[in-house]
């Protein structure tokens, strides 16, 4: 079992890199792996947003889903690895390179690896208790025990006559029925053995990406800084920081907002800054293509994972946004600086307007 | 953040989450003392990264005053401190330890003033930050599920002597939330938010006597030891559907419950199954969806 689960580690990485190689890569131009596993995973949970969405509100079985989002989930792999085919491969045969060339760079690597594993084998084999867990894991045995999207109360199994709004517009643990669905993994083992070692990996990744550029690829400080994060990390501990939730509460959406998403849209604006406004920013010799597009995709990604995003990521994105454009003395980035911020807006005011009772999607139909 | 509220603390309610935020750790001290270096010391490049974000931080996120105005349009009283983790504490504060590590090694310092660093960021370690597995226990997961060995007994004798595809039943607090998780066809008496409430606040006798929240009466008797007159009980249980009751042996309940006429059903090595004979049985059934198929989307 423990296997198989890791293979699905392995596919799940392999989808989410299809995803972004698409995204962030173009034809003869290097690509930057980290980034297309990100945005990639971003970009995978928006996606399956726009498919489940109808699914979900028309009440129809979690096995049409399935059914339907296999096939495109297949599909956009099986032409992201033709078309860039040559840059994921320029991609790999370049990290090999560094590990050959470079005795001391190869060490650092090493380093930084073994870091990540302690990380994962702590989040792989503790136990934690907590309260979140009781919808994010139940959500998913629900949905895979009625064969319904947020129709039954996962707290208690209890239909509901009407969707619970707050957890309508975050799709993230629907995804996990489904590939539980898919690969007939339980959806204890999925949730918080699989996606706690994914989220961890792609945190991870994410350090590393920041960690090597604010140092300049120099992979001896690369190691030692992420090897400081780890101890920020483990010592920043209070039941609200984000360091704990990425300890504990690994898989959860929240922790996805918390660690993953704002860091992205941190590392996308470092880039820009660094290249004065130029359309392509420069990164680990691999040029950001479309950094407004990919800020869009990790802000609407992000709401359909956690509720949570809604207004922690149009803050964030302001808070980078609003100097960019006064450091740079433009005005040009504003619609899509608006876009980016749109998702959120809309889901937060679907909300409001939600609980205020203006409108109400029911779990039947009505005539 | 339970117990902090905009409308209670009105400009003071920033402070207290960021002290709840915090808790005792000095890491958002350092961050802003790292971008105070910044302005005096920094590159070019660092001060534009970190340096006007975090002055706009200052400005909105942490301003007494924005939480007061997001108040206006939205709750935040629970999540506002979720807008502190844009701050990159976990960025910018490795950063420069490892600027610093850099610049002791390349420096011509002597022994003794990079053992006074060493000893230094020691220090502020040890006295500033708080280890995660003080907060949340270090406990390895006893199975694959990583749920209590016992949890997943219960749910076998449940299902062992129930006839029933779907037997509801009331469970104590950990297993409660941890049931489902596991077992989704077991169903529970007591949802989330009503268990939150029941482990930190006493029901009052109108709430006990509430028939229209039948739930209240069967936590107030089982989870908070409260007075409930015995029948009164065993109405909520018919009312929830509620035929088996999960205690702990050592529950003070459990004497009580078989002198009403519960039957001890099962039992595991720290817990005692009871069943009640309901006075009128609706078994669980999924809702068909079948005709609404049959008229298309």
């Amino acid at each position: 079992m423990v296997i198989y689960a890791l293979l699905i580690v392995i596919i799940n990485l392999i989808v989410f890199t299809g995803f972004g190689a698409l995204i962030t890569g173009r034809k003869g131009m290097k690509l930057s792996l980290g980034l297309s596993l990100i945005v990639g995973f971003f970009a995978y949970y928006g996606l399956f947003f726009i498919v489940c969405f109808p699914f979900m509100v028309k009440y129809r079985p979690l096995t049409w889903l399935t059914k339907t989002w296999l096939p495109i989930v297949l599909l956009i792999c099986l032409i992201a690895f033709i078309i860039r085919r040559n840059e994921i491969v320029d991609a790999f045969t370049r990290i090999k390179k560094t590990l050959l060339l470079n005795k001391g760079d190869r060490k650092s690597i090493f380093i930084i690896l073994f870091i990540i594993l302690i990380q994962v084998a702590l989040v792989s084999v503790t136990y934690n208790f907590t309260l979140d867990a009781a919808y994010y894991v139940s959500n998913v045995t629900t949905s895979l025990e009625t064969n319904m999207i947020n129709v039954y109360d996962p707290f208690t199994g209890n239909w509901q006559d009407h969707y619970e709004i707050r957890y309508l517009l975050a799709t993230y643990s629907v995804n996990d029925a489904v590939i539980c669905q898919i690969t007939k993994l339980p959806a204890l083992i999925y949730t918080k053995l699989v996606m706690n070692i994914v989220v961890m990996i792609l945190v991870n990744t994410l350090y590393f990406m920041i960690a090597s550029y604010l140092l300049n690829n120099n992979y001896k400080q690369t190691a030692i800084m992420m090897t400081i994060m780890l101890i920020v990390n483990m010592t920043f501990a209070s039941i609200f920081t984000s360091s704990l939730f990425l300890l504990t509460r690994t898989y959860e959406g929240k922790t996805v907002v918390g660690n993953l998403s704002i860091l992205t849209v941190f590392y996308i604006f470092m880039s820009m800054f660094n290249n004065d406004g130029n359309k392509e920013t420069v990164t680990h010799g691999c040029k950001i293509v479309a950094p407004w597009l990919l800020l869009f995709i990790v802000s609407f990604g992000s709401m359909t994972i956690s509720s949570s995003a809604n207004m922690v990521l149009p803050a964030a994105i302001s808070l980078f946004a609003v100097p960019y454009m006064i450091i740079n003395k433009t005005l040009r980035p504003v619609l899509k600086y608006l876009l980016c911020v749109l998702p959120g807006i809309v889901m937060v005011v679907a909300y409001i307007l939600y609980v205020k009772g203006v409108f109400v999607l029911y779990t039947y139909p009505v005539f | 953040m339970q117990g902090v509220s905009v409308a209670e603390l009105g400009i003071k309610y920033l402070g207290e989450v960021i002290s709840r935020f915090n808790g005792g750790c000095i890491y958002l001290a350092i961050y802003f003392a790292c971008i105070i270096f910044l302005c005096i010391r920094g590159n070019k490049r660092d001060r534009k990264i970190f340096v006007p974000m975090t002055i706009l931080l200052i400005v909105t996120v942490y301003n007494p005053l924005f939480p007061l105005i997001l108040s206006k349009f939205a709750d935040i009283n629970s999540e506002y401190y979720r807008f502190l983790w844009i701050t990159p504490v976990i960025v910018l504060v490795p950063y420069m330890v490892t600027k610093l590590i850099a610049f002791v090694n390349n420096n011509t310092h002597k022994r003794n003033e990079k053992y006074l660093f060493i000893v230094l960021a020691v220090l502020i370690l040890l006295t500033g930050s708080r280890f995660i597995y003080s907060v949340s226990d270090f406990e390895i997961a006893q199975n694959i599920y990583k749920v209590p060995n016992e949890l997943i007994e219960v749910s076998e004798k449940l299902h062992e002597i129930s006839e029933d595809k779907y037997p509801k039943a009331y469970l104590e607090y950990e297993y409660n939330m941890q049931m489902r998780q596991f077992d989704p066809k077991i169903l529970l008496t007591i949802d989330r938010e009503d268990y939150i409430y029941a482990m930190t606040t006493p029901y009052s006798y109108e709430m006990i006597e509430d028939d229209s929240h039948p739930q209240y009466r069967i936590l107030a008797a089982l989870t908070r030891y409260q007075h409930v007159d015995m029948n009164r009980l065993c109405d909520a249980f018919d009312a929830t559907q509620t035929e088996y009751v999960v205690l702990s042996k050592g529950s003070t309940m459990i004497d009580r419950l078989v002198e009403r006429g519960l039957n001890i059903v099962s039992e595991t090595e720290n817990h005692v199954i009871l069943k009640y004979d309901l006075i009128e049985k609706k078994p669980f059934e999924l809702v068909d969806y079948s005709e609404v198929y049959e008229k298309g989307w």
